[in-house]
């Protein structure tokens, strides 16, 4: 197993170095100069020279690459602070929309997953099926304005939008956004668990554990169950990483000042140095946690063999 | 003697060629859902294509307000002098300009199919090519583009799209040198969303080919191409490209749906098309919009956007249902 994830981890350094690459590509060599896009077209040399010290630009290109691999990143244009201060304040924000918002969307999709995939065939399947390829339809941006219309500004059941700190009043102003984020995202889920609990029930092995007697609900709750929690594991823990980085539009949208804001604020701000750290951190953890997928996969599912 | 063989009633007539378009065709006829979806999709690209003409484009800008700009749906337009005509340009109600929203979505479904074809057509070269390459070739060629993949691949999708659009955008910026006439004119400024699309979506498309073209390499037919002596771009492109055909057109399906989506997130974001109307400043015109309960271009843009992208999800699931025997999705 050590042996295993070892060689996981050494295959996973030229994606690593693929992806430091690619930024390094993509924000110091084919973008433009970004002390000139931050400034404006009327700075002189001397106030461009100095702003390109500012943000780490004015080294050789050999450095830059060397400052991305080790995360040493220029402050950000916009806040005059470092790039991790900046994520240590914000991320806790974001999570505190994400992460309930992840674990009521997993529960309701795999609730209604196994309960279609169940009865399938009849009005309910056909109902709740069509809703789930509904919300997929829907561009998420109008679902969350809609909502934020009705239910904020014509009901008044929720605030519209805004954030404050403490326990009740972040609930007070997550309640909504967590809401349609749980309505935004459920689609996907619902249809793609359906399919996979579909193909378990027609299994060799469910028709097994019928014929010697198991009942209908314990075959569906413990032997199905296991066997679709596999590609669950697989869907999710990918993207665990995004968590951090959130909603760009619904932070935006209800004002609440997280991650995901700050993304948002920086492409209008021209903030280079936080697009640029936001871009690179994602992309590792997500890397990292594609590994980890792999790891928990041959943990879970004793056909997958290391090799 | 070759009368015999020529004979209507011989043995080689019996079975018509059939090429993988008509089985589609015939396939997606078939189901009432998928021709329904078929016909919807249609209609789109109709109403894409007739937007194409000046006769839309002299509507999008004008404003059709005497005295106030938001002006709810209604079938009837009135005019300076007071007299009301039946006008489609007021039947989905004026932006905050006055400007007809009926127009500006008709002109949304021309900047969405462009965006569309234009994305697919880039991204479908870059991912059969670096497909057909990787799975025929193998070798260092084969790890090179397999890298190359994983390397995009291991970045957050919407995440790339966005880091490449902000550096699109910027060197747009600072290059002030001005794109020709027509071409800015033809575009209407979708050429960040497009390329910030068209360039990162290969991958999925990249990976499935290169799989079929391992398994189809070996196959006789190949085989015995080469050992007639064709040339490796021939067999390439007339012998297995054509066999890869299916998973492109599931792929163009499938991946025009989240094109559509994506550009809303970009016109959101202010990363995306500049100087035409599109669905997706549409709605994000809509948000100031809400403020006074004026719902009807948020509507209109959401529906236009949910219809298609319901359309396209059942065409690109029969699709994938008709001609990928070996990917039988349960229903």
């Amino acid at each position: 197993m050590l042996a295993y994830i070892v060689r996981k981890l050494l295959l996973s350094i030229p994606i690593l170095l693929g992806i430091v690459t690619l930024t390094f590509v993509l924000f110091c060599v084919v973008a433009p100069d970004p002390a000139r896009v931050y400034a404006g077209k009327f700075k002189s040399e001397a106030q461009l020279q100095a702003l390109r010290h500012q943000l780490g630009t004015d080294v050789p290109k050999s450095r830059q690459f060397w400052n991305i691999l080790t995360f040493h990143f220029a402050n950000s244009s916009r806040y005059q602070e470092p790039v991790w201060h900046l994520f240590l304040r914000k991320a806790p924000i974001s999570l505190a929309i994400q992460i309930p918002a992840f674990f009521i969307e997993l529960g309701l999709q795999l609730a209604l997953a196994l309960l279609v995939a169940s009865r399938r065939g009849t009005i309910l399947d056909y109902g709740i099926t069509f809703l789930a390829v509904l919300g997929m339809s829907v561009p998420v941006i109008s679902l969350y304005l809609g909502t934020q219309w009705i239910f904020g500004g014509w009901l008044q059941w929720f605030p519209v939008a805004g954030w404050s700190p403490g326990f009740f009043y972040a609930l007070h102003f997550a309640a909504l956004p967590i809401i349609v984020s749980v309505i935004g995202g459920i689609g996907g889920g619902v249809r793609f668990y359906r399919t996979v609990t579909l193909e378990e029930i027609n299994s060799d092995y469910v028709r097994t554990a019928r014929a010697k007697g198991v009942s209908a609900r314990d075959t569906l709750f413990t032997h199905v169950f296991g066997n679709v929690l596999i590609p669950v594991l697989t869907n999710t823990v990918v993207v665990l990483p995004l968590l951090f980085t959130g909603s760009l539009i619904l932070e935006r949208l209800f004002q609440i000042p997280g991650f995901g804001a700050l993304l948002f604020d920086s492409i209008h701000a021209q903030d280079q140095p936080v697009v640029m750290f936001i871009v690179y951190v994602t992309s590792i953890l997500y890397l990292f946690m594609l590994i980890v997928t792999d790891v928990l996969y041959t943990l879970v599912d004793p056909r997958v063999t290391l090799k | 003697m070759t009368a015999a063989l020529d004979s209507p009633t011989g043995i080689l007539r019996d079975a018509p060629p059939t090429s993988i378009g008509r089985q589609a065709l015939g396939q997606l006829v078939g189901k009432r859902i998928s021709l329904a979806s078929l016909i919807v999709v249609s209609f789109y690209v109709l109403v894409g294509l007739l937007s194409f003409t000046p006769f839309v484009k002299d509507r999008i800008d004008q404003s059709y307000s005497l005295d106030n700009a938001y002006a709810p749906p209604a079938l009837r337009q009135t005019l300076a002098d007071g007299s009301k005509t039946i006008s489609p340009a007021v039947w989905f109600g004026l932006d905050f300009e006055g400007r007809s929203v009926f127009w500006r979505a008709a002109y949304g479904t021309r900047m969405a199919l462009l965006i569309m074809v234009c994305t697919c057509a880039i991204s479908i070269s870059i991912g059969a090519v670096l497909g057909l390459i990787a799975g025929y070739f193998g070798g260092w060629v084969d790890d090179l583009i397999t890298w190359l993949y994983s390397t995009v691949s291991s970045i957050p999708w919407l995440l790339l799209v966005i880091a490449l659009a902000y550096v699109i955008q910027n060197i747009q910026m600072v290059n002030a040198r001005p794109a020709p006439s027509w071409i800015a004119e033809f575009f209407g400024g979708s050429t960040t969303v497009i390329l910030a699309l068209g360039l990162t979506d290969w991958v999925g498309l990249c990976r499935l080919i290169r799989g079929e073209v391992i398994k189809l390499r070996d196959l006789d037919f190949i085989v015995a191409c080469r050992a007639m002596g064709l040339s490796e771009g021939r067999i390439l492109l007339r012998h297995i490209l054509p066999n890869t055909m299916h998973i492109i057109l599931i792929t163009f399906s499938l991946s025009s749906v989240a094109y559509v989506q994506v550009e809303t997130v970009l016109a959101f974001l202010g990363l995306g098309i500049t100087s035409k109307p599109s669905w997706g400043r549409m709605i994000d015109d809509s948000k100031l919009e809400l403020l006074r309960g004026v719902w009807w271009e948020l509507a209109a843009a959401t529906v236009a956007i949910l219809v298609l992208s319901l359309a396209l999800n059942i065409l690109g699931d029969a699709l994938r249902d008709a001609l990928d025997p070996k990917l039988h999705g349960v229903k």
